[in-house]
């Protein structure tokens, strides 16, 4: 296996080796520095006479000249400077820790948001105030350091596997899934203590705005000391890039650096977290952009400079993304837009190109073909006691929720029987029942052809941003034709859906489907997606909390038995057309030569098993919501048990996955009623600790 | 792997031979002949043979009306957020909570087999659809920034009619009115008439704070406006409620008002997180002490008996 096929341009361009040769910096390389810093400078500069008030640049001129009253100087003190410095420390802190990570960790993907922290220190700020601790900010920093520390231990350790250094997709993928189930676990903490968390709601998508400078004043010093603690590691940071073996012939405790380098870097995401909650992919997106830079210009690639050059582009991301966002809603509007959503969408931009650029790898498609444990008997039971086990869950599920009823009022319902009150809670019961199980079956069955297709065994619709994308183009249908019927919101998901399979796809076609970049590509499309969905939730429709819950975590809430007919019609097409192409999905999964050998045609094959997903997803989406995992875990989980054949595989993994959202929904439904918890946040924290599992047992085969 | 598959159906199974037994209720019962016709905000006629008596609530004004005329609602949502933030029309004991006002839980609503469920346009259709299958839905318009007193005084003429209680929804509204007379005249002595105002609620979004001024159409905002002062905040606010948002900055564009707002319990960002901000202590109302916390439970998006609270909190507040 390559060692690190994403590996940071500057360890291609190999530094001068020779132990004395730390070279002066050369001109060219401060002279960009300075021009980065005059650039910085002018948003800035930009940035105070942005903001609610109508402070702009003539009123700040006339503060020079003394011809400004008092409060134009308030205002600049008091709210656009704190903002200012707020976006500056937040700048540098992510910048630098980025780099750190990535320099470390010899991977360029490596990021606070890649290795969870963000999630982890999130949770830790939500869960404190949940239990109802209060403390003051810089103990608020230290909460943040410890969750953002563990989620980075933990993603590390899971990701160590693959070879020195992690493989890149194993790092993204162990960081994506824990930062998803952190992120579902901080979302239900928000919903079982809205009181007490009250606020933490908005922050937690990033937002500059500050009401004072305390936090910066606080947290300021600890970033400095950091940074400049980076500085005396420089050095050994250039000879790790070469390699361990190389780094440790030359003297350097790589062990020990690398130990060092990630907990600064993990102080450092944690001091920005702390001021002004995770603002997306910043720690991805400035160093990756410097060290593109870096690549061209001779004597840059030293850490001297890599690290002021990371801090001076993580200033120019975060600010520019606030610049852009008031010029594009206005001072007053762009009070309710989180900054955080703007620089996750510029990330995940970054993170597609950075996967176009990434050398195609055989990385995927190994590893992860756990083997069928069973006998052919064995295998034909599990698929009817899995059969069977739904129809009883099913069932348990219809007695379960906030109404308990017994086993005799179903069959009276069913009959006719029953009287008002269980026909009522039964008619309102039994579409959500059937919703979780269609859609939870069509997640599954798109996620098992997406799998076959792209022959890669991690890719699933929502990791695709497939998923991500039938959710944007459901919730803009909904936010802009209001009267919109559920034919139309399921047009726009299926609309969405498309654009999404086809950029991801499109781009990732390149060099073959099967490819790591598949992934990456979609990774960048599933955060942009969901960041686009809350953009047009918080900016049109900021008080409905039902309506984002809905659309972000998934939900079965309301559903009646003819929104469900799409889906229904879809997967009843599907399964016979499907069933048919069984043999072309296992040689599809196979190798790109076997189907072309056996007639075949690749092409039309492909795309036809991929709008056969597209439209699974699209119309499970317009019903449920978002719902990631069931896509990824259901194909496994039966291939697990019944091996690679997709004759029994599709069948196997639609009964599961129809399970898992099953009771998740019916957990949803009983554990906090009357009040409920969507139905997407339960399969994310059951659905990512198996993924996670996964990626750990197949560390041996990697 | 096939063991635990094993128990757990062994185990689910067991689970529905126990209770497959039994059922919970009887038999159904017959409707008689509308005898209350009302037209709600979807345009459609909610025909009732008799008064409803039990009524479920899922929005708090809703459930304030009720209250208000005298029927004890069954059921509303969100029961202790009620009781925090309105206190005008308490509810006894025994009132059952159905779940969050945003997503009620239709089979609470259900389980209480009530006359009537009352709800807002807010409220998604399919979920105004499905618990139409077990009672009639009379569903109104929660606010209507083109005429929020009319269309809260239309609320509660409406509930007042499908609950039998005509005489004192009039008794109600006649209050309202009389209330808002002795506050206008209160002011005008106490030399507010034309004063400037602004009404707002604020909370603190970990190290900052978004402030929610209500907008030319906000309920607040005309009572206030009816009480004789002028309200001078000229952002948008929302079609329904009148609400709009901002934060400290956008306040600078307010002059020397008389600034009232409405807190809950500790959290008041006013008084905590702005205290020592230098644009807070910038604005001409907040140099001349005209900031004014309102007590806590005056439900914003009420009814009358909200509102008078509102009035007797105002004219406490100024005319003092």
């Amino acid at each position: 296996m390559p060692s690190s096929q994403l590996s940071p341009p500057d360890q291609a361009a190999a530094l001068n080796p020779a132990p004395g040769g730390a070279a002066r910096p050369r001109l060219g390389a401060v002279l960009l520095l300075a021009v980065g810093l005059v650039v910085a400078t002018l948003l800035a500069a930009v940035h105070v006479t942005q903001g609610s008030a109508s402070v702009g640049i003539v009123e700040l001129l006339g503060l020079l000249t003394g011809g400004s009253d008092d409060q134009t100087a308030a205002v600049l003190v008091a709210s656009r400077m704190p903002r200012l410095a707020a976006g500056v420390l937040v700048g540098v802190a992510l910048g630098v820790a980025g780099l750190v990570m990535q320099s470390v960790s010899r991977n360029v993907l490596a990021s606070p948001d890649t290795l969870a922290v963000n999630a982890g220190s999130y949770l830790a700020v939500v869960a404190v105030a949940a239990f109802g601790i209060a403390l003051p900010v810089a103990g608020g920093g230290v909460v943040a350091f410890i969750g953002g520390l563990a989620a980075a231990g933990l993603v590390l350790a899971l990701s160590a596997g693959g070879g020195r250094g992690g493989g890149t997709v194993r790092l993204v993928l162990a960081g994506s899934a824990i930062a998803l189930a952190l992120s579902a676990l901080t979302t239900m903490l928000l919903l079982l203590y809205p009181e007490r968390t009250e606020g933490l709601y908005a922050w937690g998508n990033g937002s500059l705005a500050q009401t004072g400078m305390a936090p910066m004043l606080q947290l300021g010093p600890v970033v400095l000391v950091a940074v400049a603690a980076l500085f005396l590691f420089a050095r050994q940071f250039d000879l790790i890039a070469l390699g361990d073996d190389t780094a440790t012939v030359l003297g350097v405790q790589v062990r020990r650096t690398r130990l060092i380098g990630i907990l600064i870097a993990v102080l450092l995401s944690a001091a920005a977290v702390t001021v002004a909650g995770p603002i997306g992919f910043v720690g991805l997106a400035a160093p990756a952009i410097v060290r593109l830079i870096a690549v061209r210009v001779p004597g840059m690639q030293k850490h001297v400079l890599l690290i002021p050059a990371a801090a001076l582009m993580g200033v120019i991301v975060v600010l520019g993304a606030d610049v852009l966002l008031r010029l594009a809603f206005g001072g007053q509007t762009a009070v309710e837009v989180p900054t955080g959503v703007v620089t996750t969408i510029f990330g995940a931009v970054f993170l597609i190109a950075l996967a176009l650029r990434a050398r195609a790898s055989s990385e995927s498609g190994t590893g992860f073909v756990i083997g069928a444990g069973l006998s052919p008997r064995g295998r034909g039971l599990v698929i009817a006691a899995s059969a069977v086990l739904l129809v009883v869950l099913a069932f348990v599920s219809l007695l379960l929720g906030d109404a308990k009823l017994l086993g005799g009022d179903v069959l009276n319902w069913v009959t006719g029987q029953a009287g008002p009150l269980v026909e009522f809670v039964m008619n309102t019961r039994a579409p959500r029942v059937a919703a979780a199980i269609l859609a939870g079956a069509a997640l599954a069955l798109a996620g098992t052809v997406v799998q076959a297709v792209s022959r890669n065994p991690l890719a699933e619709p929502a990791i695709l941003g497939v998923t991500g994308g039938a959710g944007v183009g459901a919730v803009f249908v909904i936010t802009f034709w209001p009267f919109a019927t559920f034919l139309g919101v399921t047009t726009g998901g299926l609309l969405g859906a498309a654009l999404a399979a086809l950029i991801v796809f499109g781009l990732a076609l390149r060099g073959g489907l099967a490819s790591t970049r598949l992934i990456l590509i979609g990774l960048g499309v599933s955060a942009a997606a969901a960041a686009i969905t809350s953009m047009l939730i918080i900016a049109t429709d900021p008080y409905n909390a039902a309506k984002a819950l809905t659309w972000m975590n998934g939900s079965t809430y309301g559903r009646t038995f003819p929104q469900l007919i799409p889906l229904a019609i879809v997967i009843l097409a599907s399964v016979p057309l499907l069933a048919s192409a069984r043999r072309e999905l296992d040689l599809l999964a196979f190798d790109d030569d076997t189907p072309r050998v056996l007639g075949v045609r690749l092409g039309s094959a492909r795309l036809g098993l991929l709008a056969v997903s597209v439209a699974l997803t699209a119309t499970a989406v317009a019903a449920v919501g978002v719902i990631g995992f069931v896509g990824l875990v259901a194909p496994h989980a039966a291939r697990a048990l019944v091996g690679s054949r997709h004759a029994l595989v599709l069948p196997l993994a639609a009964l599961l996955g129809a399970l898992l959202v099953c009771v998740a929904d019916t957990l949803g439904r009983t554990i906090i009623a009357p009040a409920q918890l969507p139905a997407g946040l339960l399969t994310a924290v059951v659905g990512a600790p198996y993924f996670v599992w996964l990626l750990w047992r197949s560390r041996r085969t990697a | 792997m096939i063991r635990p598959t094993i128990a757990l159906t062994a185990a689910a199974a067991s689970v529905l031979l126990l209770a497959g037994c039994g059922t919970t209720e009887n038999a159904g019962e017959a409707s008689g002949e509308a005898a209350i016709v009302v037209t709600d905000d979807r345009g459609e006629s909610i025909e009732l043979s008799a008064p409803a008596e039990k009524i479920v609530a899922l929005e708090w004004n809703t459930a304030e009306n009720l209250v208000a005329l005298g029927v004890m609602p069954a059921g509303v949502a969100d029961v202790e957020g009620y009781t925090d933030w309105v206190k005008s029309e308490p509810l006894d004991e025994g009132v059952t909570d159905v779940g969050d006002r945003g997503e009620p839980s239709v089979d609470a609503i259900a389980g209480l087999a009530p006359d009537l469920v009352l709800t807002t346009t807010d409220l998604s259709e399919s979920v105004i659809a499905q618990i139409e299958e077990f009672a009639p839905v009379l569903v109104v318009r929660g606010a209507d920034a083109s005429n929020p007193i009319g269309q809260m005084e239309l609320n509660l003429e409406r509930i007042a009619t499908v609950t039998g209680h005509e005489a004192e929804g009039e008794e109600v509204l006649a209050g309202f009115h009389e209330k808002l007379a002795e506050g206008t005249a209160a002011l005008e002595e106490a030399g507010l008439a034309a004063a400037p105002f602004m009404m707002s609620d604020a909370w603190p979004n970990g190290g900052q704070v978004s402030i929610r001024p209500f907008a030319e159409g906000a309920l607040l905002t005309a009572v206030t406006e009816e009480l004789g002062l002028e309200n001078v905040w000229t952002g948008e606010g929302d079609a329904d409620y009148g609400l709009g948002s901002t934060d400290v900055e956008g306040l600078t564009t307010v002059g020397d008002v008389e600034f009232l707002y409405i807190a809950n319990g500790d959290i008041d960002p006013y008084q905590n997180e702005l205290a020592g901000n230098a644009v807070w202590q910038s604005l001409p109302f907040v140099q001349s002490g005209k900031v004014h916390r309102l007590p806590d439970g005056v439900w914003m998006f009420g009814g009358p008996s909200s509102m008078n609270d509102y009035i007797d909190a105002v004219v406490a507040t100024l005319a003092a």
